[in-house]
């Protein structure tokens, strides 16, 4: 189209593009700059693009929240789940694939219904049963929450995979002698490693950003960062400083990560609207 | 029915293999899905709050439903959760088109630079992004610096201070999240279009509105409806982004069902009544968007 478009067209695209990145990016660089700015200049208007920065908000959190435990707690929960929905999706994605009756695509169409489930209907009743075998303030909670919830879809991310894969691929090492076991994990798995990147991404990113759960299935020795910010912002008075360093904490892994994997980050979020 | 096959007893052959692969997912998502669900079910026929139950005694029918339908404060928060949804999701679709469409037909360089820097709100914790909203929406703070600038003051625009506009300013700041997700997967459904369809339009003399309205938006059907059910569902779950940004207030204004029934369950506790209420709001996701997806599933089968 742009053999067409005029001078002035030109420009207002690139005008338009760039309010649309002033509006992303502030909000972003806010938080970061309030995680470095001293308590006092918080609420100076005009804000100072230039200021002195502290580290005193990262000290407060460190030496009297014990901020680190959190952080440590969210990497435990949300590696737990990453890892099992990707061994447990994988293999049950071979399973639908194996089914010699069309059974397989039938439970992939029900698989997605778990969607439509709020997790509060979830929530409620299960906090009442693992407070009855007294599994509340645990790990057990979040990471079985978690992974209950994005397994359906990592199945069936994979099955969209699985799939995919040849016929001849499967036979030919069948009749090489190989187990449907070892075809898995010599062939298939392999085959796997785009859908992985794109489950592990698409999970870190709400095992790590998940709150509701975490809110009520955990306990001050397994709160997760969310959990942690959530106690900040409860505050009648909100700590600017404490509260932007511990989101800026919070939000620069997966901003890194979904920076390195942005491929398999687009695949995995445009997989549901785009491919079947 | 399926015509019955013999099973094996063995690995390599019949279904066996199969099911023992499917055997752990199934268990997980029975015991954390099937059966809380259905636990939660039947007891929101009861009066339970922990303590000691029985069944005999504590029955009450379909009282919890009927208190739902009482309380001013649940039928409040049905309606914010459905005015939050279908807020947020014409906005999404409105500026995530306008974006998308916009990016398309920038040069390639500035849309690989662009396209990771818009992803970033995607990446962030609803919670995160409720703070920041709520430092940026401080009647001391910069946005209403900013509007000063243009003459605009907080008794025009109170933000989240007052009941009339606190919803509209939390369907703001989740706009700023999302609307990169339907830019991203719009994105993907336009580069599928032919460019020849685009240029023979443009030669007919058709102005870039009706190229839209005539060519891309057909095409791009199951899309949009995809993006409105994602987007749908998760509008319907909302909770982080108004916990840190409202926390449902002021007077309630921005209570969400899912908030109202976590409070009344953990925070009164009102355990019994807080899953009539979620059923209440299982029932509604069904209704406004999981009925669309079956429909729209089966009329792609038939085509």
């Amino acid at each position: 189209m742009d053999y067409r478009a005029k001078l002035h067209v030109r420009i207002l695209r690139f005008v338009i593009l760039g309010i649309v990145l002033v509006v992303i990016l502030t909000p972003i660089y806010i938080v970061v700059s309030n995680s470095f700015r001293p308590t006092l200049e918080m609420k100076q208007m005009p804000p100072q693009l230039i200021f002195e920065p502290t580290l005193i908000h990262l000290q407060r959190l460190i030496e009297r929240d014990n901020f680190l435990r959190y952080f440590r707690n969210t990497l435990v929960i949300s590696i737990s789940v990453t890892f099992s929905t990707i061994v447990l999706g994988s293999l049950s994605a071979y399973g639908l694939k194996l089914f010699q009756s069309r059974i397989g695509e039938r439970l992939t169409n029900v698989l997605l219904l778990g969607k439509l489930v709020p997790s509060i209907t979830i929530l409620i009743p299960l906090y009442v049963m693992l407070n009855r075998i007294h599994l509340t303030g645990t790990f057990v909670g979040p990471i079985l929450a978690h992974t209950a919830i994005t397994l359906p879809f990592v199945t069936w991310l994979m099955e969209s995979f699985v799939r995919g894969l040849p016929h001849e691929l499967l036979e030919s090492a069948n009749i090489d002698g190989a187990t449907r076991l070892l075809t898995f994990r010599k062939i298939v798995f392999p085959l796997l490693t785009p859908a992985i990147a794109s489950a592990l991404v698409l999970v870190m990113r709400f095992s790590w950003n998940e709150l509701m759960f975490s809110l009520q299935l955990t306990s001050i020795n397994t709160y997760p960062l969310t959990v942690g910010i959530a106690r900040y912002v409860g505050a009648i008075s909100v700590d600017w400083g404490k509260s932007s360093m511990a989101a800026t904490i919070a939000m620069v892994p997966l901003i890194v990560i979904g920076f390195f994997m942005q491929k398999y980050l687009v695949t995995g979020l445009t997989a549901g609207a785009v491919k079947s | 029915m399926i015509k019955q096959k013999r099973f094996y007893w063995s690995l390599e052959k019949g279904d066996l293999l199969p099911v023992l692969l499917m055997a752990p997912s199934v268990l997980i998502v029975v015991f954390v899905m099937v059966i809380p669900l259905s636990y939660g079910l039947f007891l929101s026929f009861f009066n339970f709050n922990f303590g000691r139950f029985e069944i005999a005694r504590d029955f009450v029918g379909l009282l919890n439903y009927r208190a739902v339908f009482a309380d001013r404060t649940a039928l409040r928060s049905i309606l914010h959760t459905l005015l939050f949804s279908f807020g947020s999701i014409s906005g999404q679709l409105f500026f995530g088109t306008i974006i998308a469409v916009l990016l398309l037909q920038l040069p390639r360089v500035v849309q690989s630079v662009v396209r990771p820097l818009i992803l970033m709100p995607l990446l962030l914790s609803q919670i995160v992004v409720g703070l920041i909203w709520r430092y940026i929406y401080d009647p001391q703070g910069i946005l209403y610096w900013a509007l000063g600038l243009v003459g605009i003051t907080i008794s025009d625009f109170p933000g989240v201070t007052a009941s009339s506009t606190a919803l509209l300013s939390t369907v703001i700041a989740h706009w700023w999240q999302v609307v990169p997700f339907v830019v991203i997967v719009l994105t993907a459904g336009l580069v599928a279009i032919p460019r020849e369809l685009y240029e023979a339009a443009y030669i007919d003399g058709a102005g870039a509105f009706t190229v839209f309205w005539r060519i891309t938006f057909p095409l791009l059907r199951d899309v949009y409806m995809v993006i409105l059910l994602i987007s749908g569902v998760d509008t319907i779950k909302i909770f982080d982004i108004i916990y840190s940004l409202t926390g449902g207030g002021p007077n309630n204004s921005t209570i969400s069902i899912s908030m109202h029934a976590f409070n009344q369950a953990f925070m009164r506790p009102n355990l019994s009544y807080a899953m009539a209420l979620s059923v209440v709001a299982m029932i509604i996701t069904f209704a406004v968007f999981g009925v669309p997806f079956i429909l729209n599933n089966r009329t792609k089968r038939e085509r």
